[in-house]
């Protein structure tokens, strides 16, 4: 392995790295603009020279690869390479590039999304000039539409290309390119074709600068504000890892976060633009119970009461006279509470069974980034904690039989047809846990208001069998009580049991005693990568990885 | 000046220099049956390094040196690309050769074929060279049709296929990497290096690039031998070079001379000295790209890649453009400025923001709204292009391709040279406000 010199830091590296990613990886900062670590090399930005000894002149780090040097000839008796970052002759020229870009540049950071976040301010702070000696007019240009959701401005746009690479080589669709030359040069769309490809959100997370903007977040807060929460994705089963930008418990924004065993570093617009849906869905605010033909709160405790008068009556009833409906889009933990409560508690008076699983059409990218056909988050989870899971229920169970159900809502995206919703109309008493009016929930007897997806804390199992963490981004409204709390007071109220988990953690703890293939796989040891199922002996990384290396 | 007789235009006065038998009956295409008869590869690559010959566009890179650089185990092909998109401001050799003696450039592409193992060549020539596409396409349908290409070439089991491609006018297309990636249907940026086309080129695989001038003296070589062509001009450079001579002088032309000729012996003697005998104020002697040089500055100065770098110039592509004492300096400095401003592919930050500065600037000294602060802001400037900090160490050059020199050079030494005239710009501004 090559040994380097990296200013007064000696690195070991792996043969064939470039300098950049050596310093990237030391986390020795050299400022950079065109070079992605999923994208090709193009080395065009010119911010991130670096002297290197030997070197008549000063070489782009992102294109220099390092080797290895026959003994004779290393550097001061022992180095493949030495760096130099801070020198002087470095930082005028990273000044002069930040002069170069500047020039034409708006300067509208008051006004511009990517303030706070963005490598032209962060950068011109750290080692540009404060004055300008443009004396002439800057050359603006208007904001084009790229796509439904892309906006560019091309005034703040610095021509590193990213974009128009990411469409090359990842999503493969090349609606991007550069058009004129020169100076007049543009990143722009061609005629018939405009940037809405499943990808297409992931040019403005890769955009270094504010050039291209989405439609849905554009002046409607500031980088500063937002916290920012590492989670997962729940539209498919991929589980791609994300950034959940909120303030006030309010979403503004989602961003790909990186995870080379999942997504490597983008996510699609589905999962981008995904969590209005719950924002545009009819919320329940508190547990509902029917009367006189519509709905009216009730307290939880009154709910439990009701829980109870209705279930504890069918324990010594005839067999399987509750029906539980499981969902994929709930966490491990609620599952395995949910699992619990059938098979430990109603026993063999029960069955669980589930709606047919949400699927859409499945996206494989060349670059290998996929979208999953299974549009529920966490179908192995539930066939784990639900292994007696009986697919064809509405066969199973003979209609007009006197039946209780409890079921979990799979959410806004849940549609039914009639004859499961004559299923549930046919229910007793049917307990639903939702977070909004869906379909399901407008024929319930009861509402348990559950936390929604953003909501939600838990672990979820992908469909590579990865566990990963599913972070609440949001904290839970007034009267939500987390799915598997409200499980656990089901189990002892209806049970006579005396849980008493105080946080998804204990639950978790106890789910991995139960359960072999997630023993240990605790949220501290999670952590925000995931990690593969016990039994997987190795982690099958996704094809991203592949294709970024 | 020593009588010189021309080798590469010896023959394009004849009517018919541009065809197949004019090329044949003035003994073209001898090289190539030698070639084949008693030469292997590796004899060709040899007889070439033997021969100092350097490359003809610019750069002046020896030729079998390049040719070397091919990786000998590589499982991918190689090509070979004529570069015939001359584009240089001032030159116009490698259109006359296409115009007159296509043939002998075809010859060295076999040439240069059969040596480094290639069997698709491409000819990249430049897209407003229309006449000289026409005539090309003529040589290679003749070249076709005598099996002077195409399959197992005059018997001796060696196949070449040659493809024309236009390029669609473009400056930055005549480098190597813009070229190639031009001429794989991308848009004319060069990539950046390593790796070089040597090794990674047209679709990644090992590509030889070579002027038309270069390749046209291969047939030469092989004729009468390295020895031969070594004892032609000096011995920092050898070998024949077109020069074209353009701007004030009486006959400006293509010339064919000696590598290291006396400069002053090409404007005066060749070029038949300036217009209505005015004073030389400052000559180009590599196109637009390379340094200007004072009138003061040529005494002796010999035409040959090595002597004009020590002058702080280039040979790059010979072309001499003269000026005279009537020319503006300042006008003609914003001229180029332009069209390096126009060219510049916009790729790298240095140079496509930079350029288009540097035109703004030395128009506004040209209107009469300079300061003497731009002067200096020139100087910088270029060198933030350009990055001529230590000629000495050769430390230049910030950009992917050598454009951000060829623009920051010339500027440069305008305003170093003739700085007086910009000064009195700026003083004329000042005087009319």
């Amino acid at each position: 392995m090559p040994l380097i010199k990296i200013d007064d830091k000696e690195i070991e590296v792996e043969k064939g790295i470039t300098v950049l990613q050596a310093a990237i990886d030391e986390r020795i900062e050299i400022p950079y603009y065109c070079y992605h670590p999923a994208l090709s090399i193009v080395g065009s930005c010119r911010m991130c020279l670096v002297e290197i000894e030997g070197m008549p002149k000063l070489q782009v780090s992102c294109n220099t690869t390092i080797g290895e040097l026959p003994p004779e000839r290393k550097k001061d008796g022992k180095y493949d390479m030495i760096v130099r970052t801070q020198t002087e002759i470095v930082k005028r020229e990273r000044e002069n590039v930040l002069e170069f870009l500047l020039l034409n540049h708006p300067l509208d950071c008051p006004v511009c999304d990517q303030a706070g976040e963005c490598y032209l301010q962060d950068y011109s702070y750290k080692y540009g000039r404060a004055h300008s000696r443009f004396l002439e007019e800057k050359r603006v240009r208007k904001n084009e539409y790229l796509g439904s959701n892309v906006i560019i401005n091309h005034n703040r746009c610095i021509m590193c290309t990213r974009c128009v690479r990411f469409t090359r080589e990842i999503s493969g669709t090349n609606e991007l390119f550069v058009q004129a030359r020169g100076d007049v040069s543009k990143i722009s769309i061609f005629e018939d074709k405009s940037l809405d490809n499943m990808l297409a959100g992931n040019v403005i997370d890769i955009c270094p600068v504010g050039a291209l903007l989405s439609t849905d977040y554009i002046h409607k807060n500031r980088f500063w504000n937002l916290e920012a929460k590492k989670s997962i994705c729940t539209d498919c089963s991929v589980g791609c890892n994300i950034l959940v930008y909120s303030q006030n418990n309010r979403i503004y924004r989602l961003n790909a976060r990186e995870n080379h065993n999942v997504n490597g570093y983008f996510i699609c617009d589905i999962g981008r633009y995904g969590f209005h849906r719950y924002e545009d869905a009819e919320k329940v605010t508190s547990p509902l119970i029917r009367s006189d033909g519509g709905f009216k709160p009730i307290s939880w405790e009154g709910a439990l009461k009701e829980i109870y008068e209705q279930f504890s009556m069918s324990m010594s009833g005839e067999k399987q006279q509750i029906v539980g409906i499981a969902s994929p889009f709930h966490t491990n933990e609620s599952l395995f509470m949910f699992g619990r409560l059938m098979n430990n508690i109603f026993k063999d008076k029960s069955i669980i069974g589930k709606l047919p699983f949400i699927e859409d059409y499945e996206i494989h990218f060349d670059s290998g980034f996929r979208i999953s056909k299974d549009r529920s988050p966490n179908r192995k989870g539930l066939l784990d904690f639900c292994p007696n899971l009986e697919d064809e229920i509405l066969q199973k169970v003979k209609a007009g039989e006197v039946r209780l159900c409890y079921a979990l809502d799979d959410g806004v995206d849940r549609k039914l047809d009639e004859e499961w919703e004559s299923f549930f109309k046919s229910q007793r008493f049917l307990v639903v846990q939702t977070y909004a009016m869906t379909p399901l929930a407008k024929l319930a007897h009861l509402i348990l208001l559950g936390p929604s997806p953003m909501e939600r804390e838990g672990t979820m199992t992908n469909d590579q069998g990865r566990i990963q963490w599913l972070n609440p981004s949001v904290s839970l409204t007034n009267k939500t009580r987390p799915d598997w709390e409200i499980i656990m007071e089901f189990m002892n109220t209806v049970g006579k049991r005396e849980l008493k988990y105080t946080s998804v953690n204990e639950v978790n703890l106890e789910m991995g005693e139960r359960f072999p293939d997630y023993r240990g796989r605790t949220f501290f040891k999670i952590g925000y990568q995931g990690l593969p199922k016990k039994n997987i002996t190795t982690s099958r990384p996704s094809e991203g990885r592949q294709a970024i290396q | 000046m020593a009588s010189f007789e021309p080798i590469l235009t010896r023959h394009i006065h004849r009517e018919d220099s541009h065809t197949l038998s004019g090329y044949k009956n003035v003994g073209g295409y001898k090289a190539l049956e030698k070639m084949f008869k008693t030469m292997a590869p590796d004899e060709v690559i040899e007889e070439v390094n033997a021969s100092n010959l350097r490359g003809r566009g610019g750069a002046g890179f020896p030729t079998g040196v390049k040719w070397g650089f091919i990786p000998k185990d590589s499982h991918k092909p190689t090509y070979l690309i004529c570069n015939a998109d001359e584009s240089e401001p001032g030159t116009f050799k490698d259109r006359l050769l296409l115009n007159k003696t296509p043939h002998m450039m075809l010859e060295g592409m076999i040439i240069s074929s059969y040596a480094i193992d290639c069997h698709l060549a491409f000819i990249y020539i430049r897209g407003e060279f229309y006449q000289e596409h026409k005539i090309l396409e003529k040589a290679v349908e003749e070249a076709y049709a005598t099996n002077l290409l195409g399959n197992d070439i005059l018997g001796s089991g060696f196949d070449l296929e040659v493809v024309i491609h236009r390029g669609a006018g473009a400056y930055i297309c005549g480098e190597e990497m813009g070229l190639i990636e031009s001429l794989e249907g991308k848009r004319g940026w060069p990539r950046i290096k390593p790796p070089f086309p040597a090794i990674e080129g047209y679709l990644r695989c090992p590509t030889i690039v070579s002027n038309v001038e270069t390749l046209a003296c291969l047939p030469h070589i092989l004729n009468r031998g390295a020895d031969w062509f070594k004892s032609i001009g000096s011995e920092k450079g050898s070998g024949p070079k077109l020069y074209c001579i353009s701007g004030r002088v009486n006959n400006p032309g293509v010339y064919e001379e000696p590598l290291g000729i006396l400069l002053t012996d090409l404007i005066f003697k060749r070029g038949g000295g300036l217009i209505d005998g005015r004073e030389l104020k400052a000559v180009f002697p590599g196109g637009s790209s390379s340094a200007i040089l004072r009138a003061d500055e040529i005494d002796g100065l010999r035409m040959d890649f090595d002597s004009l770098s020590a002058a702080k110039t280039m040979l790059g592509s010979a072309g001499i453009i003269v000026m005279d004492e009537t020319v503006d300096m300042v006008s003609v400095c914003l001229n180029i400025a332009r069209f390096y401003a126009h060219e510049s592919c916009g790729q790298c930050t240095p140079c496509r923001e930079g350029t288009t500065w540097l035109v703004k600037i030395l128009n506004r000294i040209y209107q009469g709204n300079g300061s003497l602060n731009d002067i200096d802001m020139i100087f910088e400037i270029t060198d933030n292009i350009g990055g001529l900090i230590d000629f000495s160490k050769g430390s230049f050059g910030k950009t992917i391709c050598p454009f951000g020199e060829a623009v920051a050079w010339p500027i440069r030494s305008f305003v170093e040279k003739f700085k007086d005239e910009f000064i009195a710009y700026v003083a004329k501004g000042v005087e009319v406000s």
